[in-house]
């Protein structure tokens, strides 16, 4: 029985999104909506088990906020039948999102996806609506165009995404904890070794007295035990690294762009100067020229009136 | 140092941005404005990111969050191109039904 909790929350899912896609007044659809979240927050209890799982309990109480906070504006904005609004809900989804990844220790990307999508990307889709969006009267419902109210085909989009959801939670569960992470701790302190002045400096910080540099045994001078990464000074004495000795976040973040993907950099430069002539070019609106002002632009005087002064 | 992470807090993650993926994607296919369907895709942009720095993290590597900096790459690119496309159709017929525009040569 255990194991189908996970499609039951999934299927109730899908009925609530169903039933707040359908034409109703705006106080039922929040009302379906709540039974949404519920469902999502039953179905995100599933698979954690307990909030203890994160180790805090506040950290766990945090990732349920943000993250029903998340999939909430996301139903409203799919949901929605105003485009502006669901622009709105969708800044509520990026900073929710941004409240995920603050607490995954990614403190550069939750600030770039708000500065970017929030700042950026998001107005420029609000430019847009503002520009091909009649002006409507709020006061009557019917001045509201027809194709943003009514859905096309609910109930088949909503049973083949649920279809997704459904094979993914089958999936994460139990799936996660079959990840081998031993060999990859190693690998987070090895690219110490690449950046010796900054390892130098920051084992200098906790331990002035450490004989630089330590010894090397096949290449690294970090080796690991049952207490953790520690080096080994020529005289020696054996020091355990802890965190401060690592990078920052931000640092390790451009440390892997530039050393694991140059390519991928100059792809990325690419893509977007491509972007930037394509809107350039679609945008363009055409200039029809009569013959005169042809003339005129080449020779940079007008023909005609130098013509009536002679 | 980044303190270990349980496997079911990962998979609570990993659940949220599937959820967030499958409402964006049910969203493309059920609005019809074509601007709310190009948002519906950067609803799903936002799913696959979660995913990455989430498993990243679990998994002590960086990779992930370089895979988030070529999404917002790709999204404004794609937002750009996008709505460029969407103002020169808007101009055309004057309205944004996706289903106005089955037949677009003249």
């Amino acid at each position: 029985m255990d194991s189908f909790l996970p499609y039951i929350a999934c299927m109730t899912l899908a009925l609530t999104v169903y039933a707040a896609l359908r034409p109703a007044p705006p106080t039922v659809q929040v009302g379906f909506i709540a039974v949404g979240v519920a469902a999502c927050g039953w179905l995100i209890g599933i698979v954690i088990g307990s909030l203890t799982q994160f180790g805090d309990v506040s950290h766990g109480i945090f990732f349920i906020i943000f993250s029903l906070f998340a999939v909430a504006a996301a139903i409203r904005m799919v949901t929605h039948d105003r485009p502006i609004y669901s622009a709105l809900h969708f800044v509520l989804v990026v900073i929710s999102s941004a409240g995920l990844l603050l607490m995954l220790e990614a403190e550069f990307m939750a600030f770039a996806l708000i500065i970017v999508y929030a700042g950026a990307i998001l107005i420029t889709y609000m430019f847009v609506l503002m520009l091909a969006n009649q002006a409507e009267n709020p006061e009557d419902p019917l001045s509201q165009s027809t194709y943003d109210s009514i859905p096309r085909e609910p109930a088949v989009a909503v049973a083949v995404g649920f279809l997704l959801l459904c094979l993914i939670s089958g999936t994460v569960i139990g799936g996660t904890s079959e990840l081998d992470t031993t060999e990859n701790v190693a690998q987070h302190w090895s690219v110490l070794e690449k950046l010796p002045k900054q390892f130098e400096t920051n084992v200098e910080n906790i331990a002035p007295d450490f004989a630089w540099p330590p010894v090397t045994q096949d290449g690294n001078s970090i080796r690991h035990d049952a207490n953790g990464p520690y080096i080994v000074s020529n005289d020696g004495v054996v020091l355990y690294l802890d965190a401060s000795v690592l990078p920052t976040n931000t640092q390790l973040v451009g440390w892997s762009l530039v050393n694991d993907f140059p390519v991928t950099i100059e792809l990325a430069g690419v893509i977007l100067l491509m972007a930037m002539f394509g809107a350039a070019v679609l945008a363009r609106r055409a200039i029809e020229l009569t013959e005169r002002d042809k003339r005129k632009a080449i020779l940079g005087f007008d023909t005609e009136e130098t013509g009536d002064d002679a | 140092m980044m303190t270990s992470f349980a496997p079911s807090a990962l998979a609570g993650y990993l659940i949220v941005s599937g959820l967030l993926l499958t409402i964006g994607m049910i969203g493309f296919l059920v609005r019809r404005n074509l601007i709310v369907m190009f948002l519906c895709t950067e609803l799903m942009f936002q799913g696959a990111a979660i995913a990455f720095v989430a498993v990243g993290r679990y998994l002590f590597d960086y990779s992930g969050q370089v895979m988030v900096i070529f999404i917002l790459t790709i999204a404004a690119a794609e937002a750009a191109l996008a709505l460029a496309l969407v103002v020169l159709l808007h101009r055309q017929k004057d309205t944004l039904d996706a289903d106005a525009y089955g037949e677009l040569h003249e």
